[in-house]
């Protein structure tokens, strides 16, 4: 009946909402606010409901238990967060250097008709299809990543398909997101602010420094947007991270699994099981409030920082 | 004289630490777009190299994938599914986005409108892949009802005008067109609104009062006066928006989930993103062809979405 009510209103609803707009234009535009604040509730409270029987058969321990074994219905997703923990600390600390770069090689170092070309070439990289990022992922970077890092250090990449590989991945597809947020806050530092630092005798990179940390809220938040979407993303790092959902592993360049290919991987089969559904929306939940908290510390750090 | 020289010296050191600088921060820029490059190098290469080993372009466009045992095929039904489902997607997207990027863009200064602001800015940012997890349980909870009460007796109502119509409207299944492309329209949503809300907030104080002084109802001030005003920015949102649900799979994989056939919009739909994803990690060398030629149409269709969303804007 739930369902029921949830589609055959939903319908009637928008039609309402576009009607009011012509009666009475205000709130109809509140029912479409209410719309996507009431599609997050009902998202978050539908997965608590969906993940209901496995946290009241194994409480809080299905976040910290390893153990991944449908066959005797035990599911921890202990090993996923970690993995998850641990592309996107390879992937930021590799994309954050890269958003400063592009931020100032836009702002700073490029003439004035190239600066739209290359930010059209960064915005590009936001729009590519994560599946393609995937597949070149699959067949190119994994392969080079492992030659490369075996002929530094010999035998330490077993696998072209590694936590290390889902990272540096992971690190070219964020760094257009984080390099938005600083280039917008690049852009406003003001004027006389500019002058100031020139007429103290600063030469170009000592402003730029000077200028970065002025926009150091844009840099932190930032870094948090951009840490949602690696934390979030799904098919590319699915594609390339090895998907060892067995043994728990810290090295980085072992096989491994995050907690979004967890449920991308594993969702196909989990009918089978009778606990697997309610433990891949607990890995679901976890997603959303973690991606939640971010944005919200992301958008109250760039808030908070308007220049 | 001492004085005057030691001055030099820093100036020189420090006009290298510039250059080397400058020279960082811009070798990091460049590295963060040389991989864009790479990977439109690497697809087109191979995905024309497998188009012409699978039959040429017009057999690859139209024909059923490849089995693991042909010589050739296509990616017909993916490239149907995603032109239906990114169109349905992108409409609805643009339904609601745009009087939602209104309203927040508008209406600062009511709270409601920052809570659905803040609501937006969540949105963007969240996993697709949570979000295809919730259509997929909205759709297992909503199936049964919907069909019993709804699409059964529409489809019998609707069975007159022809077979054609049973290809789009009927008792649907667990995974179907529409469940993918509500999907699709939830990623679409916030990305129309929010810079709909950007370009509406950047209009002129002087220009929003003539729109209401001569536009009498509020509605033809804000969505006939002044939309003329921002339509370029919104037109770009909207382009750009479906660009990014064109390529999107992981929305994708527990709503759509995939065919193979030619097959009613009703069940399990193909879509082009669902192919490369699923093809490239099978063992086989023509399955891994067709998903290259794969990505390179749905990344032209892209390409060209963006280059004409670019040019106009």
């Amino acid at each position: 009946m739930l369902g029921f009510l949830l589609v055959v209103l939903l319908i009637p609803y928008l039609i309402a909402a576009y009607g009011l707009l012509f009666v009475k234009l205000r709130w109809g535009l509140r029912l479409f606010g209410a719309f996507i604040v009431a599609t997050i509730g009902l998202l978050t409270a539908m997965f608590l409901v969906e993940a209901y029987p496995i946290i009241a058969r194994d409480g809080v321990a299905v976040f910290l238990q390893t153990r991944w074994d449908p066959v005797r219905e035990s599911y921890g997703v202990l090993q996923a967060l970690t993995g998850t923990v641990l592309t996107s600390a390879v992937a930021m600390a590799l994309a954050m250097p890269m958003a400063l770069g592009v931020a100032v090689t836009i702002n700073e170092i490029l003439p004035a008709r190239w600066r739209g070309v290359f930010g059209s070439l960064v915005d590009l990289t936001a729009t590519m299809p994560t599946v393609i990022y995937g597949l070149w992922g699959l067949f190119v970077l994994g392969p080079t990543l492992q030659s490369l890092i075996n002929t530094l250090a010999r035998d330490t990449m077993t696998s072209p398909y590694t936590l290390f590989t889902a990272g540096v991945l992971l690190a070219i597809m964020i760094t257009p997101y984080a390099a938005a947020v600083i280039r917008e806050g690049y852009a406003l530092v003001p004027k006389p602010v500019e002058e100031a630092i020139y007429a103290v005798g600063a030469t170009r990179f000592e402003a730029v420094l000077i200028k970065l940390r002025y926009v150091r809220n844009y840099i932190l938040g930032g870094f948090f947007l951009a840490l949602g979407r690696a934390m979030g993303e799904t098919v590319a790092v699915a594609m390339v991270v090895g998907g060892n959902f067995v043994r728990f592993t810290t090295n980085v360049f072992e096989s491994g699994i995050t907690v979004s290919s967890l449920i991308a991987l594993q969702f196909p089969n989990a009918a089978s099981y009778q606990y697997m559904v309610p433990a891949l929306f607990a890995a679901a939940l976890l997603l959303t409030l973690f991606g939640l908290a971010i944005n919200a510390v992301a958008i109250y750090i760039i808030q908070r920082g308007q220049i | 004289m001492t004085v005057k020289r030691k001055v030099e010296n820093i100036t020189a050191e420090r006009m290298v630490i510039n250059w080397l600088g400058l020279g960082l921060f811009a070798l990091l820029g460049v590295a963060a777009v040389v991989p864009l490059f790479l990977i439109i190098g690497d697809v087109y290469i191979k995905g024309i190299d497998a188009i012409n080993r699978l039959g040429g372009l017009w057999v690859f466009l139209t024909e059923l994938p490849p089995t693991p045992f042909d010589e050739r095929g296509g990616i017909g039904p993916m490239l149907v599914g995603t032109l239906y489902m990114t169109a349905l997607g992108a409409l609805l997207g643009i339904a609601v986005g745009f009087p939602l990027g209104v309203y927040i863009g508008e209406m600062r200064r009511e709270k409601f409108a920052n809570v659905a602001r803040a609501g937006v800015n969540v949105l963007v940012e969240f996993p697709t892949i949570v979000v295809g997890l919730f259509v997929y349980a909205v759709m297992s909870l909503a199936k049964e009802n919907l069909n019993q009460y709804l699409l059964g007796p529409l489809s019998k109502v609707l069975s007159p005008l022809g077979g054609w119509i049973t290809w789009f409207i009927g008792p649907l299944d667990g995974f179907n067109a529409y469940a993918g492309a509500a999907a699709l329209s939830i990623i679409m949503i916030p990305y129309v609104a929010l810079i709909t809300a950007s370009a509406y907030a950047s209009i002129e104080q002087p220009l929003r009062e003539a729109a209401y002084a001569i536009g009498g109802r509020e509605f033809n001030a804000l969505f006939v006066v002044l939309r003329k005003a921002v339509s370029r920015a919104v037109v770009t949102a909207a382009l750009l928006g479906t660009a990014k649900i064109a390529g999107e799979t992981a929305p994708l994989l527990f709503t759509a989930f995939g065919n193979t056939y030619y097959a009613p919009f009703t069940g399990p739909t193909a879509a082009a993103s669902l192919w490369i994803w699923y093809a490239a990690q099978t063992p086989y060398d023509v399955q891994i062809a067709s998903a290259y030629g794969a990505a390179a149409v749905l990344l032209t269709i892209i390409l060209t979405i963006f280059i004409i969303a670019r040019i106009r804007g």
